[in-house]
């Protein structure tokens, strides 16, 4: 099936934003605005639901006119493109962000074109189910684990360097000990915190060329 | 078959010269008519790329190359400036984010020099003894003083270092440089196995020539980007230089207290950093001791592959030689390696120390490190972005290259190993910046005829 | 910038194609998904975490109300959706030297494609067909594709060791423990931020 690789769903849906020219401000530019508020680390909503990977939402105004010889179009309406990858199933996905992150999905999907909000969650998940395309390819390089355990696995990862760099030269009896002791440690150790806590980033005034 | 016109290109970009001496000159340009001037008078004594016949090597050489400003300063029409890549029109320190020239490589750091923008042009004086150097120096300030063509505004000195005697490709860490500067279709010297690229049947061939010089056929089968008109940017090339200041001390104290940790010995820590014995030796072909003869063996001494060396047990993942020059490591056949290629010159500058001596950090010196390429962006600021800062491609993650990473105290490096008790796993954590930028720029290097144009104020942008 | 996002680069391509050539495209994805070597190229080169395509026919975007006016469009569109790691010029000329065919096997079908190879033009192209990313999420912004699966084989190099690592003898864990380190000691990269976008 287009839309899965192994573990992974990779949904991508297409709803078209309401057009109103009665509004001051439109649609698809209150979107927008919502949009480039909403926090992008672990403040996001996709960090409440906690089997999503990567996604993205993007406001598509219009098909491209690639020049002559082709024709150029327009479409009628513009589209807000939702493409997400996440573990497990479609319909636990919609129904948690029905359920979850009832505020982002309303104040997202509140700007398009028959949503019936989130009240009912049934409506919500056939809602879109109709504006979801199929994946005609999908390719997912690392597609048998799950979030969760990809994060504690970079924390191991992470904490496993630590201790060997610092046990260089420990005689073995110490060593086995203090790895007894490493271990239970990461098995309490929360992982990685999901969309990450901002501590590495750099200020995007310092990055001027992204 | 490419025919390189070796008259026509500056000798400096086609071949290593091998002299011991060497003084860069940082000018500052004149007025526009007093450069030319300068510039015209300059063309009988550039040194080009043709070969000397075997008793007829000269005393010295000069080059010439320009930053941007310099060719605005010599004012060369609009449109032609315009068209030189963006990279070299910003320069380097408008790029230091990109470079990791942050923090203690930052340009708030460097020497005055390369802080302001005055330095229009590098004269590039080589010399086989300190007579001939004082010579030809003297000449070019007796041409800059004649014309009023430019102003020096400083000299950069810089010496091959002197061992057992005899000069040598040793730089101040203790390693024997000067391995795998790239071939190129074209070039007239031997080509080495080792420093081309892999074809399918695992053999060495020669580069595109347009990797290295514009005006010609790059890996990717166009011509890369380069100024208008045609004749301004053929048979030039771009030159990268950068003026690294090595910490020596940090460097014997950290490779003194590791070693000492480390089963296989400090020597062989030292070859791990680098992917070769200090004195040449490549892991691949000798891992558990140097060998003279493979050093002195064109044939051996830059001829291996990683092939079979998948988990970096005899050269690691993250050596210094294994990031900019990652042969077949990559796999697809050389197709993500060749258009990162890198032509290196450069000698030591300041006092050598040898090992076992007292040395302090503070004392001045380190490495003129310069590096041609058709288009800095594509290769230069590649590789010093995406292999030495950081390591993603070389599966090391965010860590940098031992020797010239910008590490500030928190870096690391794996040594991978094996069951062998000489050559176990090992860490080396808490690297300090052994290596600090201390300025630099990016310079256009033209051929004689593009520098025939501008001293003439014949740059025709069409 | 939002296309970014940590190490992630969110890259969204739109692409018109004449409507008898969609059934053709559709074909040859088929096959790709079947041709498993050719997914091979694009594991090892390891520059992407998720990548997909979209053909959506000119009739097919999506109506909810009749309020909507329909889409009367006479191309049908390929739509491209890529997480990639590395920088817009990285990537691009990653695939443009090394995974040409697939690329021109699937864009041949769009209008006014140049083919991948020269790559400047093929970059030309993109930037006309690629669209910006309004919102953008990553749950592991410091870890590339490489990252993540150089910290599952640690993981489970790990579990093997561990369930038995406290029961050995001394000498026998002094032997595991080495060859622990050594099955391990390839994937210890650290993570962070990636270098600036260029």
């Amino acid at each position: 099936m287009g839309n899965v690789s192994g573990n992974t769903y990779g949904l991508t849906i297409l709803s078209p934003i309401i057009e109103d020219n009665s509004l001051e401000i439109c649609h698809s530019m209150e979107l927008r605005w919502y949009l480039s508020r909403l926090p992008r680390d672990q403040g996001s909503p996709f960090a409440q639901l906690s089997s999503t990977y990567l996604a993205r939402l993007v406001v598509m105004d219009d098909v491209v006119f690639v020049g002559l010889p082709a024709c150029e179009e327009h479409l009628k309406s513009r589209y807000l493109v939702f493409e997400t990858n996440f573990d497990g199933d479609l319909d636990t996905y919609l129904r948690r962000m029905a359920t979850e992150t009832r505020e982002f999905v309303d104040a997202v999907w509140g700007h398009c074109a028959g949503f019936p909000g989130t009240g009912d969650v049934g409506a919500f998940v056939s809602y879109m189910k109709k504006c979801q395309v199929e994946t005609t390819f999908f390719f997912a390089d690392v597609n048998d684990g799950s979030v969760e355990s990809t994060l504690e696995a970079l924390r191991t990862q992470s904490e496993l360097a630590h201790f060997m760099e610092k046990h260089q030269g420990t005689p073995a009896a110490e060593l086995q000990r203090e790895f007894g002791r490493f271990l239970e440690r990461l098995r309490k150790t929360p992982s990685l915190p999901r969309g990450g806590d901002g501590s590495q980033d750099i200020p995007q005034e310092r990055r001027p060329h992204d | 078959m490419t025919k390189i016109d070796v008259s026509d290109i500056q000798g400096f970009a086609l071949k290593g010269y091998n002299f011991p001496h060497a003084r860069y000159l940082l000018l500052e340009l004149g007025e526009a008519q007093a450069a030319r001037a300068f510039l015209l008078k300059l063309l009988d004594v550039i040194t080009t790329g043709e070969r000397w016949d075997v008793n007829k090597k000269p005393m010295s050489t000069v080059n010439i190359a320009f930053a941007y400003r310099g060719l605005i300063q010599l004012g060369l029409p609009l449109a032609s400036l315009l068209s030189f890549p963006l990279e070299f029109q910003q320069g380097m320190r408008a790029r230091s984010d990109i470079l990791g020239d942050t923090g203690k490589n930052g340009p708030q750091n460097w020497d005055i020099v390369w802080r302001g923008s005055h330095v229009h042009a590098w004269l590039g004086v080589n010399a086989r003894s300190p007579g001939a150097l004082e010579d030809c120096c003297s000449d070019m300030m007796r041409l800059i003083a004649e014309t009023r063509g430019a102003r020096v505004l400083e000299t950069q000195d810089a010496c091959a270092i002197s061992v057992g005697g005899k000069f040598s490709t040793q730089e101040h860490f203790g390693y024997t440089d000067g391995f795998g500067n790239p071939d190129f279709k074209g070039a007239e010297r031997g080509y080495v196995p080792g420093q081309g690229k892999l074809d399918e049947l695992g053999n060495w061939q020669p580069l595109a020539t347009g990797e290295f010089l514009l005006g010609y056929a790059d890996e990717a089968g166009e011509l890369a980007a380069a100024p208008i008109p045609h004749l301004l940017g053929r048979n030039g090339t771009f030159m990268v230089y950068r003026k690294l200041h090595q910490n020596v001390a940090a460097y014997r104290s950290y490779l003194d207290e590791k070693g000492a940790q480390y089963a296989g010995g400090k020597e062989k820590l030292a070859a791990k950093f680098v992917g070769r014995w200090r004195d040449g030796t490549p892991l691949e072909l000798s891992p558990d001791q140097p060998d003279a003869a493979i050093v002195a063996d064109d044939d051996q001494n830059t001829n291996f592959t990683y092939g079979d060396d998948p988990a970096g047990t005899r050269c690691p993942l993250g050596a210094h030689i294994r990031r900019v020059h990652p042969r077949d490591s990559f796999g697809f056949n050389g197709g993500l390696v060749n258009r990162r290629r890198i032509m290196r010159r450069g000698l030591p500058y300041g006092e050598y120390i040898p090992e076992g001596q007292p040395v302090k950090d503070s004392d001045d010196r380190g490495i003129i490190f310069m590096v041609l390429n058709a288009s800095i962006f594509r290769q230069f600021e590649f590789v010093q972005q995406q292999w030495i800062e950081y390591g993603n491609d070389a599966h090391q993650g965010n860590d940098k290259d031992l020797l010239l990473g910008n590490h500030e105290g928190r870096g690391k490096f794996v040594v991978q190993g094996t069951t062998d008790p000489k050559n176990p796993p090992f860490i080396c954590g808490g690297l300090p910046n052994f290596v600090e930028l201390r300025g630099g720029d990016y310079f256009f290097m033209p051929s004689l005829t593009a520098l025939a144009m501008m001293a003439t104020n014949s740059v025709d942008p069409r | 910038m939002t296309n970014i996002n940590g190490k992630a680069y969110a890259m969204n391509a739109i692409t018109p194609m004449k409507p008898w050539k969609t059934p053709i495209l559709k074909l040859i994805f088929f096959i790709l998904g079947a041709w498993k070597a050719k997914q091979k190229d694009l594991k090892n080169l390891s520059f992407i975490h998720f990548a997909r395509w979209v053909c959506i026919r000119r009739t097919e975007f999506p109506r909810l109300s009749d309020q909507q006016p329909a889409e009367d469009l006479r191309y049908d569109y390929l739509l491209f959706f890529s997480n990639f790691n590395g920088t817009w010029n990285q990537y691009i000329d990653a695939f443009s030297a090394v995974l040409y065919q697939g690329l021109d096997l699937i864009w041949r079908w769009s209008e006014r494609y140049p083919g991948s190879r020269p790559v400047t033009g093929f970059k030309r192209y993109i930037s006309l067909v690629q669209f910006d990313t309004d919102y953008y999420y990553n749950v592991y912004p410091y870890s590339a594709t490489n990252d993540v699966k150089a910290a599952l084989r640690v993981r489970d190099a790990l579990e093997r060791f561990a369930g038995t690592s406290q029961s050995l003898s001394t000498a026998e864990f002094e032997k595991a423990w080495l060859e622990f380190q050594i099955a391990v000691a390839p994937d210890l990269g650290s993570t962070g931020i990636a270098p600036v976008g260029t």
